[in-house]
């Protein structure tokens, strides 16, 4: 547990921002219905952009179809499970949690392995 | 006890504080525990004197001083005009006060430039009108095109002021996930250099054109393009990184939602030619 979490205080009000911003993500998730625009790179080209997949991942992911959530965009659901825990543990932490999930350090393998996740992720989305 | 009070960094968020005592102590930003030395402060890396390290503040961030319209009227002539001295000024750890400034500023300027849509909105509804005609019934666009017209020939108070009070609420979500996608791109590409209190500063700042939200129709668009500017203008002068970095992480993250902006640009570009050929 160590390994992730360490010992702080109450939130800083950027973890409670952040936290609001996830919230409100995934509360417009439940409202927004899909369908509503089609990606202009998709509709001119036939290619998909990077964030293709991400607003169905997130309509999936808040009905609680994780398989339907995947296939649109794994991304994009790590990202909404993401939004999820931050805002849940910033909650907690409110109420008295002494403990702060540990962000890792953003060392060149790290960023080098996100930015092949997400061209990954790209052609996952434009290949299906 | 020292002798004054000095500036100490946490060596967790890098945030800088200032204490007057030394010993071990949490920090107030990150809430970490870290030792700050009792002696001789010049020699210790991790205490440095207050008048060297620390930015004196924007207006904004010193209108206990200067008076709130005062502060807010500089910071705001600042942004627009000396953009460089505004962002070289802003202290990191204030960041509370730099969402306040961001949400009074969009969301002030929002609600005015709602207000006057309101007035102006026979124009509106015919736009409205013409975009139903071109949209084919199937399209899932066409229900919310109605229920619009629907609501601005059946006004409620309700449906009026819901989205004025959702403003500030719609600010402040606006700033965090403008700042975090921005913030994000700066790690991806190697450019975060001083953490995220410095993208957040340089995002909350960079609000300052929305003020042009209150022109209806060309204002937003003209604020928006403003803020982009602004955001890399900032990312520059809060980070220390080149004008190169600077600028793609203020921009890719436009890029990644220009589906939008394309979508909006779209539907404009076809109703001008929709109304030219009609009066033809």
């Amino acid at each position: 547990m160590k390994a992730v979490t360490e010992r702080a205080g109450p939130p800083a009000v950027h973890a409670l921002g952040l936290a609001a911003a996830g919230a409100a993500l995934l509360c417009a998730s439940f409202v927004v219905p899909l369908g509503l625009f089609d990606c202009p790179l998709r509709a001119a080209t036939g290619i998909a952009c990077p964030t293709c997949g991400c607003t169905r991942a997130f309509h999936w992911f808040v009905r609680g179809d994780l398989a339907a959530a995947l296939r649109a965009s794994p991304l994009g659901t790590l990202l909404a499970l993401a939004c999820l825990v931050h805002a849940l543990w910033t909650l907690a932490r409110l109420f008295g949690l002494p403990y702060a999930l540990k962000l890792p350090q953003p060392t060149r393998l790290l960023r080098y392995s996100t930015g092949f996740a997400i061209l990954l992720n790209w052609a996952y989305v434009a290949l299906s | 006890m020292l002798e004054s009070a000095v500036l100490a960094r946490c060596p967790s968020c890098r945030n800088t504080f200032s204490t007057d005592h030394g010993g071990r102590q949490n920090c107030p930003s990150c809430g970490k525990p870290l030792l700050v030395p009792e002696t001789e402060p010049a020699l210790q890396a991790e205490i440095v004197p207050e008048s060297a390290a620390e930015p004196v503040g924007t207006p904004w961030e010193r209108r206990a001083e200067l008076g709130l319209l005062s502060g807010w009227l500089q910071t705001m002539q600042q942004a627009l005009l000396e953009p460089t001295r505004l962002f070289a000024s802003a202290r990191l750890d204030r960041g509370a006060d730099q969402l306040g400034f961001a949400v009074l500023t969009s969301s002030v300027f929002s609600i005015i430039g709602q207000l006057l849509n309101l007035l102006l909105s026979s124009n509106s509804d015919a736009l409205m009108q013409q975009l139903l005609q071109m949209t084919p019934n199937d399209s899932p666009m066409a229900p919310w095109i109605k229920s619009q017209i629907q609501a601005a020939q059946h006004p409620s108070l309700a449906r009026t002021l819901l989205p004025l009070l959702a403003a500030p609420v719609i600010a402040v979500v606006f700033t965090y996930l403008n700042a975090a996608v921005t913030h994000g791109v700066a790690v991806l590409i190697g450019q975060a250099k001083r953490g995220f209190p410095a993208t957040f500063a340089a995002c909350t700042y960079a609000t300052a054109p929305l003020a042009l939200a209150a022109i209806p129709a060309c204002g937003s668009i003209i604020g928006v393009v403003w803020l982009i500017v602004l955001t890399g203008v900032g990312m520059k002068v809060t980070h220390r990184i080149s004008s190169g970095g600077a600028a793609a992480t203020a921009l890719v993250p436009y890029l990644l939602c220009c589906c939008l902006v394309a979508i909006g640009g779209v539907a404009g570009g076809a109703l001008i030619v929709k109304a030219l050929g009609m009066q033809q």
